[in-house]
């Protein structure tokens, strides 16, 4: 029965418990976790453990914020904030200037070395990183403390994953996502513009289920989220196979909802579950709505993917059928190379054992700018 | 938070920053003289640049760059 401090507090906002079990029910399904394991997500919430969480803006939109506080009902929002003390957000907090500096101050005080601090934003490094700065002190200075003494660091969004928008080229500021910025740091990419909340809260749940952080890929993404291409779970793949193409924007085939490929679609590119949980309750994603995937969780996909309306670069034109069977191909193998280099380093247990593998067989993901 | 103090005496200037509950980053400094504001300043206190960044990119894509101010 509804008993604990967690159920409480969520009914007294409206959420059933039959809510909360629909959450915890999501959460596997999100994680990729078998539905026996739903009663043990449960359980372990209704602890109400409330870790501590301190959430850091820099250079960014606050995309990401929105995304959490509109997620759907019972709204994610609610539950995130019920699983976790959040102490420190500047959007949503009460305190200003010198009050807000020191909930932080406290939080970090109180709870040192045991904190989630989640990153939003990127890192300017350019000029002394005077292009972002927070009570007179550098977005730098604020991550590599706040960063480096907690737990874990949740880089969400694609601008603290891998400097997203702030760094396309030029790159004005020499921004940075946060593992560059702070390389001591403990960090998880959970990259996307914007992040889905869905993939933030599964890691967070994972957590306080597991008390370890999901299987992480080769760029510090869980494999839960990231570890699939979105062209393999497209709606529209059927239409692709069948060399059935969008051609020009109001076309016969927009109509009809055939492959977005030939008007720039990057799903064959991009690896993201956006497919899957979709957006504001699973009611639609990009591409469902008529749009081509430009692969915003991708790394520098504003330069390396773009534009956004022409085709995927180096890739021939004709013969699809052959192209398909290529780049199928070619990303399987990668894909396999890199669940093998991560059943080895399974879990970040410590900062310590903390490795981050290289591997360029994935050319989409490297970093086109400086190369 | 402004903090009054009593008498006429010119105080320091105060800064807010940051300014929370709202999008974006922000700084607030104000001259407080006699118990009023005498003078104010506003600074934006992130920049990135958006507007570099769009400079010879695809027409038809900068939306989704601007849309993410």
């Amino acid at each position: 029965m509804p008993d604990s401090g967690t159920m409480n507090s969520l009914a007294q906002r409206g959420v059933s418990r039959r809510d909360f079990l629909k959450f915890c029910t999501l959460m596997a399904a999100t994680l990729a976790l078998p539905s026996s394991l739903v009663p043990k997500i449960a359980e372990a919430l209704e602890k109400k453990l409330k870790p501590a969480a301190i959430w850091l803006e820099f250079s960014d939109c606050a995309g990401d914020t929105e995304s959490m506080l509109r997620a759907t009902k019972p709204t994610i929002a609610e539950i995130v904030l019920d699983i976790l003390s959040l102490d420190y957000h500047e959007t949503i907090m009460a305190p200003s200037g010198k009050a807000a500096e020191k909930s932080k101050k406290d939080t970090m005080e109180k709870n040192k070395g045991k904190y989630i601090a989640i990153v939003e934003g990127a890192i300017p490094m350019k000029d002394g990183g005077i292009y972002c700065t927070i009570g007179g002190e550098t977005a730098l200075d604020i991550a590599r403390r706040v960063c480096g003494n907690a737990l874990v660091t949740l880089a969400v969004g694609s601008c603290a994953a891998w400097g997203g928008i702030a760094s396309a080229a030029p790159n004005p500021t020499g921004s940075v996502g946060v593992k560059e910025a702070v390389p001591g740091a403990t960090v998880v990419n959970i990259p996307g513009c914007p992040v889905n909340v869905e993939n933030v809260t599964a890691t967070i749940v994972h957590f306080l289920t597991f008390g370890s952080i999901p299987s992480l890929d080769e760029h510090l993404r869980p494999l839960f989220g990231y570890g699939k291409r979105i062209h393999d779970n497209c709606e529209r793949r059927k239409h692709f196979d069948a060399g059935q193409f969008v051609r020009n924007w109001g076309d016969e085939g927009a109509r009809l909802g055939w492959c977005l490929y030939e008007v720039g679609c990057k799903g064959p590119a991009a690896y993201y579950n956006c497919p899957t949980i979709r957006w504001n309750g699973g009611t639609s994603w990009p591409v469902q709505a008529g749009h081509p995937c430009f692969a915003c969780a991708a790394n520098n996909n504003w330069d390396a993917m773009g534009p956004i309306y022409s085709r995927l670069p180096n890739v021939p034109g004709a013969g699809y059928q052959v192209t398909a069977d290529r780049i199928g191909l070619g990303l399987a193998a990668a894909a396999g190379a890199g669940v093998a280099v991560h059943a080895v380093i399974r879990e970040i247990k410590s900062r310590s054992s903390q490795k981050k593998v290289k591997n360029n067989d994935r050319p989409e993901e490297r970093r086109g700018k400086d190369a | 938070m402004i903090a009054r103090k009593k008498g006429e005496g010119r105080m320091p200037k105060i800064a807010i920053d940051p300014i929370t509950r709202i999008e974006g980053h922000l700084r607030i400094e104000a001259q407080v003289e006699g118990g009023k504001v005498t003078d104010a300043w506003s600074s934006g206190t992130m920049w990135r640049g958006i507007e570099i960044i769009v400079r010879n990119r695809d027409p038809r894509e900068v939306w989704a760059l601007t849309s993410r101010i």
